[in-house]
């Protein structure tokens, strides 16, 4: 492979200088999920270039693998036209790439200056002897130069997120980065510090830097980039100039499919209402609210889909809905009836069945037994337990049911959980959901991580569920899945319900507009 | 090496993995022994010899073995939830304490000794379930870490003891005759208090005490308790996923509190057993009772039982030997010490055999990223 | 006047404090990386026993045979921390599980006792052990005499190491990333910081600490060996760091404290003075304390201003998915 190298490095002599990033083939495996398949992509200095690409597409992936946080399968990376392999964070580092994760990077207890100088070992930091005042000189000329208003003093805690990302910047900036990373660098923002995000980043580029830029936000990607790489399915899909693209013609190529004429569509019976949202707020785990005023109804037999991209605020309404989170403000009714929020146990009992998102951390005990999962819902009911004694006959009878009902590919039901498939887990948790004889079911991203056969069952028993007049409440960020199944589409945007439409009524590139925070088009 | 987690679980190696460890534990104590000029095998022989073969050495390894039992099942009974109740050793004290009270009072008021046994039994698990409340209240309601907070009260306990019969004229502190005046001594139990034993005739007699019974009844009750109530069901979510406990709706602060305070009641047990069926008096002494350790050795009972109650009651049983032995040989020709070196390899090897339940070892690094291209 | 309660408590508190000042600094070190060691009473024992072993097989003067044996004992303490760091590091076992296996392994009834009994150790008096260092005039002056001047070269060198620990941690890069290992593994990591490493170093300073507390007992204190010598001083060094917020300065008040509380009892019973059940509440008064004060930690929000370390007792792993 070394003479490869030597020929690629020839034959760039004499035509114009080798991209900054240049990443080919890349894959990378995580257990039952091909995260990136075959990556190519290649970004120029002095540009801002956009990876744009839903939920799961691979941008995060790629981007750990460039800064040596995770190890590439196969593929190469070249920097300059020189390949690179990192082993570890810190020879991304020294190769002066820098990534501000979606989640920060920083020692909250520790002042700005202290998280903008660790790990640094060869600017104001390489001292043995820390030059605190030194270094606040030094974050403070920075934050001066690049309008990043922050006290070095001040402790990471004290600080609100738009805050704490200029941090991270700082961070880079320190560190003199040549190649800066941003996951999905809005989500913390207000639109005015949005702006002024996008500034700072066009002026990095201006000095010569790459900044790479991830979202799966249309607009931004338009009000930022030069050009946008799009990823779908851990595949690069195309490289277009930003000026060139329009926001139909980026969310064509995002979302990346005709409409699915294979949709059975089913006689619609809608029964009354089995779930009222009426001005739902509620609180997110870092603070500030992530629901905020969202109504909804869903009726018996209808499956109601609430499309949008992820963090603005679905897991927290199906989380609130489903009694594990209380709800700030507002109301919620299932199937009439009032429901005191943060309680889970009253929820079950009023008849809410909750495909979580998280299904190994949430959905399962995973080292518990598949029976005992089976009935994790249900063990106070008579088929799992007599008074304080649990029928451990009847639990495992009737697991033996499930796995065959739901053709459950298990080696048998006194498996530890966290044995099985994706598919397999998604069947458990739905078999147990079903059997409880649910009201409304919400199901939170049934199909993410599931292979083609296994999405095809999940969406056949989501079917069945409404058939038996169950309401059906899908969150999903995937629009293909939602346009297969959904009565009725409601899309949320920043906690928010920013427009409902039917499913014969639905166009793909509008619902993707109003999911990415766009106007909507009918509007004017 | 890389370390990865295991998908698939041979269905061997949660058994072999402790089996593997004692063996281990024996080969590398072995080594320390030559190391320091000892004869391995005749200090191996002596320990069998001290622990099984003479005569009223299974009686005595029965002596060991049963507050381990209960120390162990205390453990055992906490961890399983992912509580780490680490104050089995405290908890026995103030077990011994309110069961010897009780003895004290009923036996001296003439009552029958079913009766009074019985009421020392619920004494000792009051006690004991009390005293185990405290860190398990602050964990419930501060989310305050219970590791040390129960560790902490270890030692309170502790003093507590040694203050009612040494530093004070207590109920529990003998304060008439002889001996009393020369040293500070508790009542002994009347009577009436004594909890009986059971005498097999074999090899000049193998006593069994109550307690014993006791704590096989104990394990008997918490595996049943664990695996077939829907309590236990509760408790095996909580401690397996905390938010899939949430999400079944699951109480978790009650289920905190019962279970402290169930750990705190097994281990209450064990003091009323050794003031009942051992020393019939509160054994106050820094030197006596609290120099055994029985509360931490519960753990390392607990532990190579992998927390399963039945098996608690069998490594009690091994353990108790080992302690037993070390207790009896304690001279010029046996190595003093050596009964801890080996537990402590013993429950070395098991942490370290627990990665391969959990995980798998891989030497080698994978596929450079170039070559794939 | 140097006969008055106060100033042979204080001064007695702060003999008794050294062991507990060297094995809380060296417990706060290791959990400021993140890593609970629940051995420091093991560790210590088997510094104090081979701490005392060099004392007397060496054959060289005072200054020279204290400072070697000073030295084995911290190499002592680093091998017990040694086993702690791989198997909870490297092994990812339960810090808690195999904190209180070290005890067991090295402590009262385990290799301590063990290596004492081979090595002859018992009923003999330490060669050489340390005295004050200050002329005899000095440490009669009033008050400051006995507890200033009165001491050993172990307690002056403690001071220095609190100095040393509590500027290494402000005021230098590595006691930065230490600091940062110990709060946010994975921001260190993603900055370069190589969270193992910096693990091993602490958790084994730890462990050499702990090794030079066990040599203060019978180098100083006793100064002989006996079996179990540190009688619990290991758990209340635990206590200590907790106690003191994880800060170095805090250690030393709080040891000095809990030193005098162990040295009031005596006193006050000597002097015939009763104070309610005072065995029982100088005795249980550095648990019930610390107690109190983890209570206090754990209230949300006082954590991040108190210094508890956010992911103590937490192993660390990158790729986990």
């Amino acid at each position: 492979m070394g003479v490869e190298n030597e020929k690629d490095r020839r034959g760039a002599q004499g035509a114009p200088p080798p991209a900054a990033v240049v990443m080919r083939g890349i894959v990378k495996r995580f257990p039952g999920v091909l995260a990136n398949d075959r990556v190519d992509f290649e970004a120029a200095a002095g540009e801002v270039h956009a990876l744009l690409g839903e939920n799961g597409a691979g941008k995060s992936t790629l981007s750990n693998i460039l800064t040596g946080l995770y190890r590439p399968d196969a593929g190469e990376i070249f920097l300059d036209g020189e390949p690179v392999q990192f082993h570890s964070p810190r020879d991304a580092l020294d190769a002066r790439i820098f990534m501000v994760h979606q989640h920060f990077r920083l020692v909250e207890p520790f002042t700005v200056a202290e998280n903008v100088v660790l790990g640094d070992h060869r600017g104001e930091g390489r001292t043995f002897r820390l030059r605190h005042r030194a270094i606040e000189q030094r974050v403070a000329e920075l934050s001066k130069r690049y309008g990043l208003a922050v006290d070095p003093r001040a402790r990471v805690w004290q600080l609100s997120l738009g805050e704490q990302q200029r941090v991270e910047i700082l961070k880079a900036l320190y560190r003199e980065a040549r190649i800066l990373i941003l996951d999905e660098p809005t989500a913390v923002l207000t639109p005015q510090e949005a702006d002024v995000l996008f500034e700072t980043l066009r002026e990095m580029a201006a000095e010569g830097r790459t900044v790479l830029f991830i979202s799966h936000k249309l607009h931004e990607v338009k009000a930022v980039a030069d050009r946008v790489t799009v990823l779908r399915g851990g595949r690069s899909i195309a490289t277009v100039p930003a000026a060139e693209a329009t926001l139909r013609s980026l969310a064509a190529l995002m979302v990346g499919r005709e409409m699915d004429s294979a949709a059975v569509p089913r006689a619609r019976s809608a029964g009354d209402p089995v779930l009222e949202l009426a001005d739902v707020w509620a609180d997110s785990d870092r603070g500030g609210s992530a629901v905020r005023g969202a109504s909804l109804v869903v009726r018996g037999g209808e499956i109601v889909a609430v499309a949008g991209v992820a963090g603005n605020g679905q897991r927290e309404l199906a989380e609130t809905v489903a009694g594990m989170r209380p709800a700030a403000r507002g109301t919620i009714r299932i199937a009439g009836k009032a429901i005191r929020g943060g309680d889970p146990r009253s929820a079950i009992a009023a008849g809410v069945a909750y495909v979580p998102e998280d299904r190994l951390g949430t959905g399962v005990a995973p080292s518990l037994s598949i029976a005992a999962n089976l009935a994790l819902k249900g063990y106070r009911e008579p088929h799992a337990s007599h008074g304080p004694l649990l029928r451990l006959a009847r639990m495992r009878e009737r697991a033996v049911e499930l796995i065959e009902r739901y053709r459950i590919a298990a080696p048998g039901p006194s498996a530890p959980a966290r044995l099985l498939s994706g598919g397999n887990l998604q069947k458990v948790v739905l078999a147990r959901e079903f059997s409880g004889r649910p009201r409304l079911l919400i199901a939170a991203a049934p199909t993410r991580g599931l292979d083609v056969g296994a999405i095809e069952t999940v969406h056949a028993y989501l079917r069945e569920a409404a058939a038996d007049g169950v309401g059906v409440l899908l969150i999903s960020e995937d629009l293909d899945e939602i346009l297969t199944l959904a009565d009725r589409i409601a899309v949320m945007y920043e906690g928010a319900m920013v427009g409902e439409t039917s499913r014969e009524e639905a166009d793909v590139e509008e619902i993707g507009l109003l999911m990415a925070g766009g106007e909507d088009p009918r509007a004017d | 090496m890389r370390i990865e987690r295991r998908l698939r679980q041979p269905r061997w190696l949660p058994v072999a993995v402790p089996a593997g460890s004692l063996v281990f534990a024996f080969f590398a104590s072995g080594l320390v022994l030559l190391a320091t000029g000892h004869d391995a095998l005749s200090s191996y022989r002596q320990i069998v010899d001290a622990a099984f073969l003479n005569s009223g050495a299974i009686g005595q390894t029965l002596t060991q073995a049963t507050p381990l039992a209960f120390t162990g099942l205390a453990a055992a009974a906490a961890f399983r939830m992912r509580l780490f109740n680490i104050g089995a050793e405290g908890q026995l004290f103030i077990g011994a304490i309110t069961a010897d009270a009780a003895g004290l009072y009923l036996g001296g008021h003439g009552w029958p000794t079913p009766v009074v046994i019985f009421a020392m039994v619920v004494a000792g698990c009051a006690g004991g379930a009390a005293w185990a409340s405290i860190p398990g209240a602050l964990r419930a309601f501060f989310k305050t870490n219970e590791i040390i907070t129960s560790l902490m009260l270890n030692y309170v306990a502790a003093y507590m003891l040694t203050y009612l019969v040494f530093n004070t004229e207590s109920y529990w502190r003998q304060t008439t005759g002889f001996n009393a005046s020369v040293f500070p001594t508790s009542k002994s139990l009347p009577d009436a208090a004594f909890w009986p034993a059971a005498t097999i005739h074999v090899r000049g007699g193998i006593v069994l005490p109550l307690g014993a019974g006791i704590a096989v009844l104990v394990a008997i009750l918490l595996w049943f308790l664990y695996t077939r109530t829907r309590f236990g069901f509760e408790a095996q979510v909580l401690g397996d996923s905390p938010r899939a406990a949430r999400y079944a709706g699951i109480r978790t602060r009650r289920k905190i509190l019962a279970v402290m305070a169930i750990s705190g009641a097994v281990a209450g047990i064990g003091g009323a057993s050794q003031v009942g069926d051992f020393s019939h008096l509160l054994d106050a002494d820094p030197n006596g009772l609290q120099k055994q350790y029985y509360g931490y050795t519960g753990i390392v009972v607990a532990a190579l039982a992998r927390y399963n109650p039945l098996a608690c009651v069998v490594v009690a049983f091994l353990i108790g030997a080992l302690q037993n032995a070390g207790n009896t040989l304690q001279g010029a020709d046996f190595p003093s010490g050596l009964v801890g070196v080996m537990q402590g390899i013993i429950l070395f090897s098991a942490l370290g055999g627990e990665l391969l339940v959990r995980y798998r070892v891989r030497v080698g690094r994978t596929l450079p990223a170039t070559e794939a291209a | 006047m140097n006969n008055s309660l106060l100033v042979v408590v204080l001064a007695s508190g702060v003999a008794y404090g050294t062991p507990l000042l060297y094995g809380a600094l060296g417990e706060l070190l290791a959990e400021r990386s993140g890593v609970l060691n629940l051995g420091v009473e093991g560790m210590m024992l088997v510094g104090a026993v081979m701490g005392f072993w060099a004392v007397q097989r060496l054959h060289a003067d005072t200054g020279l045979s204290l400072a070697a044996a000073v030295g084995v004992a911290a190499l002592a303490g680093t091998a017990m921390a040694a086993i702690h760091a791989f198997l909870v590091i490297t092994l990812r076992a339960s810090q808690i599980v195999s904190g209180l296996a070290l005890t067991i392994f090295a402590g009262a009834a385990g290799l301590s006792s063990y290596l004492g009994n081979d090595l002859n150790l018992a009923d003999n008096p330490a060669r050489h052990s340390f005295n004050g260092v200050f002329p005899a005039a000095m440490q009669r002056w009033p008050v400051v005499g006995p507890i200033l001047f009165g001491q050993n070269v172990l307690v002056y060198a403690s001071w220095v190491c609190v100095v040393g620990v509590s500027l290494y941690l402000s005021r230098t890069r590595m006691g930065l990333n230490v600091r940062a290992v110990g709060e946010a593994p994975a921001s260190a990591d993603a900055m370069g910081i190589n969270v193992t490493a910096y693990r091993y170093v602490h958790t084994l300073a730890g462990g050499a600490f702990a090794g030079v507390a066990g040599a203060t007992f019978t180098l100083a204190i006793t100064p002989q060996w006996v079996s179990g010598i540190t009688g619990g001083a290991g758990w209340i060094a635990i206590a200590l760091v907790i106690f003191a917020f994880w800060r170095p300065a805090l250690c030393l008040v709080g040891a000095y404290f809990f030193g005098a509380l162990q040295a009031l009892s005596p006193q006050l019973q000597a002097r015939q003075i009763h104070l309610g059940p005072t065995e029982l509440w100088t005795n249980s008064l550095p648990y019930v304390m610390t107690v109190v004060v983890l209570v206090f930690v754990s209230a949300s929000g006082a954590r991040r201003r108190l210094g508890a370390p956010a992911s103590l007792g937490l192993p660390y792993v990158r790729e986990e998915r």
